[in-house]
């Protein structure tokens, strides 16, 4: 009897502690989510910032340009790390190419949209996040295939990530 | 959201789940507490129950209400993992949230020789740097003055000040210092948007919108510190900044760029700023003031139109039925309609709409609510937003300015070292052919920089054809241009009903006009054409459209079809101006009742080998064609030249 109680208190325990604060924190990342072209990647990308789990839509967007900013940074290491290694003249030029664009991603594009973000002025989030997304897929085109790219996943991560938070951004306007 | 009511196989197994640890006959129950035991048996059941629910609840993903504003960023499936959005093309005006469409080649190398090309001769563009909304217009002591925000750092949005410049002319500018830089509390955050007015007894007081450093958006209020200068170099911020708050109701990052002054008929001041309400609804609040330091809130709003977003850079002006002059911004009375604009967030389009201020109740209605301020016309079809007019009180003109920022990469942008630029100044009058629609046409002294002209008469431009026209240079140009249609046969196949995806979409009667910017091989090409449609009652409608598609092989660069509907009447011939100026181009039709500003970036069809064609893409017309080109001359802008006075 008194261990049936104490199962039950435990499970109501357990459960009820799915309500309220995270729920509905976990819920305006979904509904925020929803309205981007990748769902998963950004419920993920924001989940695993702990902020996201007090943070309004503009909070959210923040977060989202913070996470395109690490990704375009390490990408742009690793672009750096494959330039000093490379001898192949045509892979020289895309990868410096690519060193332009992931600069222009982390020096203008990125403090450009917490700025917007931050001030109250959404629509310049909205175009410096196209603009990165664009940065990134213009480096990926490139590689001429011969030779291909060897940073396509890295690529591929901005890109999204860049569009996740252009529809974030846009939920702002 | 609501509890699951559907039957749950879970939930009812969980009820009917054996329980551990069982009570069996260890412990003989005394009678009392036999109706206890079965209570707490119920209270715990319920108990479990109901945090199973919340589980079960939480777990499940539920379809949400809220529509789904996300930009056309829809990945077209491609295997290859990169999204790329499909550009919108609709010919009535394109979205900022739109993603250009980066074809499947490889991107584009810029020269140093065609970033230099691309900037203009004669619109005004600082020397280096960022550049957005025009500021404060005047005409003060002899000269035009022009603000705008500029980032004094960086060819990117950021560390807004005023810039300055001054000219004779509204075409010949000349550099002056800072104007303003965030340097209070209370514009910390950036000096943003505002306007002037000028009292009638001389003094010039500016509003503007400062961003302080909690990111809080505020009205503040500055003037010259010596109006005796005509240069009006030194502006003084009025002590007891910020004038307004935003009042309750109204967010405080939605609440921006006051307006120009208009007296009332009781003596006071009113001015507008625009915002929204729940979201969706676009409007503009009245402030009403004696002194332009204490201001009050009046009841209700100037206007509001539901589905519109937040109203940017509102303009408010009256222009005068059957006039060829501009109006002061505070004339009233009979024989006046009042423009009201705004600049949607929401689509980074300029919307207006004409229509009656009763200055009793400071609330203006539309003529037409079907095309009421931002689901109507626009004041611009292209790339054109933040447009703010002003009172030339000298010329008695009522003079458009409006931004025109990039459409290239931040790549190129950062190499280039500047963005943005302004159109040519528009003198902005009320159609009163139509009745419908504003007139909107560069300011007479840009015919200043007419250098020598070329003249083709009734040049016949056959079905499916081009035409080159032999003009020498053809980056910087004054084109005016007159078509008469001859009918060949009627065609009943699908017509194009409107721009379509540019000139290679071919109807009966269009599309036909010119190609800017083309070089010899039409590898690049920009097409500025009318392409008149039949519509189901016999009468033709006419779009009128500048199709970027071809302008550039760069694969990294906007192109985008613009245009819209232009009125032509019925005695009317087909006719437009052009204004080319390296990468901006400026179309106007029917004498500016529909205007498109297009930002282009070709890579060859640059310099030398810029040529200029006439097309005629219908199937079922013949077009003859009569030009006046002028080539046009630089306006040196550069910066004032102090050491010389």
């Amino acid at each position: 009897m008194a261990n049936m109680i104490r199962l039950v208190i435990l499970q109501a325990v357990i459960s009820f502690s799915f309500l309220p604060g995270s729920y509905s924190a976990s819920n305006l990342i979904e509904t925020t989510c929803k309205q981007t072209p990748f769902f998963d990647l950004c419920v993920s990308s924001l989940q695993s910032d702990p902020r996201s789990s007090s943070a309004d839509v503009a909070g959210l967007a923040h977060i989202a340009a913070d996470n395109v900013n690490v990704k375009a940074t390490a990408t742009l290491q690793q672009i750096k790390g494959l330039l000093e290694g490379a001898t192949d003249p045509e892979l020289q030029k895309a990868l410096q190419g690519c060193v332009d664009k992931y600069n222009a991603i982390i020096q203008a594009d990125i403090p450009v949209a917490i700025e917007a973000i931050v001030k109250g002025n959404p629509k310049f989030a909205v175009s410096s996040a196209t603009d990165a997304a664009n940065e990134a897929q213009s480096c990926e085109k490139g590689f001429a295939n011969p030779p291909s790219s060897p940073i396509s996943d890295s690529n591929k991560d901005v890109n999204q990530l860049s569009l996740v938070l252009q529809s974030i951004a846009s939920l702002l306007l | 959201m609501e509890p699951s009511t559907s039957h749950d196989p879970e939930r009812n197994s969980a009820f009917y789940a054996p329980l551990p640890d069982h009570p069996s006959s260890g412990r003989a129950p005394a009678t009392r507490s036999r109706p206890l035991k079965g209570f707490v048996v119920i209270l715990a059941s319920v108990v479990f129950l109901l945090s199973l629910v919340a589980l079960i609840i939480n777990q499940r993903q539920e379809p949400l209400p809220t529509p789904n504003r996300a930009p056309s960023a829809s990945p077209t499936s491609k295997p290859a993992s990169f999204s790329e959005a499909e550009p919108r093309g609709v010919a009535e005006g394109v979205s900022a949230k739109s993603n250009p469409s980066l074809l499947n080649e490889v991107s584009f190398n810029w020269t140093n020789a065609m970033f230099s090309w691309q900037r203009s001769a004669y619109h005004f563009q600082p020397q280096k740097n960022w550049m957005n909304d025009p500021d404060g217009p005047l005409y003060h002591k002899g000269w035009y003055h022009l603000f705008y925000q500029y980032n004094p750092d960086s060819a990117i949005w950021g560390n807004i000040t005023w810039g300055h410049a001054v000219s004779r002319d509204l075409i010949h500018w000349l550099y002056l210092p800072l104007a303003m830089v965030p340097d209070r509390w209370y514009d910390i955050n950036g000096v943003w948007t505002g306007s002037a007015t000028l009292l009638p007894d001389g003094q010039i007081v500016m509003l503007y919108t400062g961003s302080t450093n909690e990111s809080v958006q505020v009205q503040n209020l500055a003037y010259p510190a010596n109006l005796s200068d005509p240069l009006l170099l030194d502006w003084l911020k009025y002590p007891g900044n910020p004038v307004i708050f935003a009042p309750a109701g109204i967010e405080t990052d939605e609440f921006r760029d006051p307006t120009t002054a208009w007296l009332g008929p009781d003596g006071t001041w009113r001015i507008t700023i625009g915002s929204r309400f729940n979201d969706t609804i676009g409007t503009s609040l009245v402030y009403q003031t004696t002194n332009f330091t204490d201001y009050e809130l009046l009841d209700g709003v100037l206007h509001a139109v539901p589905g519109t977003g937040m109203w940017e850079c509102v303009d408010f002006y009256p222009v005068a039925i059957n006039g060829s002059v501009g109006l002061d911004t505070s004339s009233l009375g009979p024989g006046i309609k009042h423009v009201l604009k705004a600049s949607l967030d929401d689509t980074k389009v300029d919307h207006y709409a004409l229509g009656t201020y009763d200055p009793a109740t400071d609330k203006w209605t539309p003529d037409n609510p079907e095309e009421d301020v931002g689901i109507g016309l626009k004041v611009d079809y292209g790339r054109y937003y933040a447009s703010k007019t002003f009172f030339d009180q000298v010329k008695q003109r009522r003079i458009l300015w409006g931004w025109i920022n990039e459409t290239d990469t931040e790549t190129a942008d950062l190499k280039k070292g500047w963005a943005s630029l302004q159109t040519i100044p528009r003198s902005v009058l009320y159609d009163n052919k139509t009745g419908t629609h504003l007139l909107q046409w560069p300011v007479e002294e840009v015919e200043s920089l007419r250098l020598n002209s070329t003249v083709f008469e009734e040049v016949l431009v056959e079905a499916g054809s081009i035409v080159p026209l032999d003009i020498g240079a053809a980056t910087q140009l004054d084109i005016l241009a007159v078509f008469e249609i001859e009918s060949l046969e009627s065609n009943t196949t699908d017509e194009v009903s409107d721009c379509g995806d540019g000139a290679i979409d071919r109807s009966t009667f269009g599309p036909f006009g010119i190609l800017v910017i083309a070089d010899d091989s039409l590898s690049e090409l920009t097409p500025v054409f009318f392409r008149p449609v039949n519509t189901s009652d016999g009468s033709l409608k006419t779009y009128f459209c500048a199709d970027e598609t071809r302008s550039s092989k760069a694969t990294d660069v906007f192109k985008q079809v613009y245009g819209g509907k232009v009125p032509v009447l019925d005695d009317e011939n087909y006719n437009m101006r052009v204004l080319v100026d390296h990468s901006i181009v400026e179309s106007f039709a029917q004498g500016g009742r529909t205007v498109i500003s297009s930002r282009i970036y070709p890579t060859e069809a640059i310099y030398g080998a810029a040529r200029l064609f006439l097309f005629n893409n219908a199937t079922g017309v013949n077009v003859k064609a009569t030009l006046k080109i002028w080539e046009m001359n630089s306006a040196f802008i550069r910066p004032f030249p102090f050491e010389e006075t």
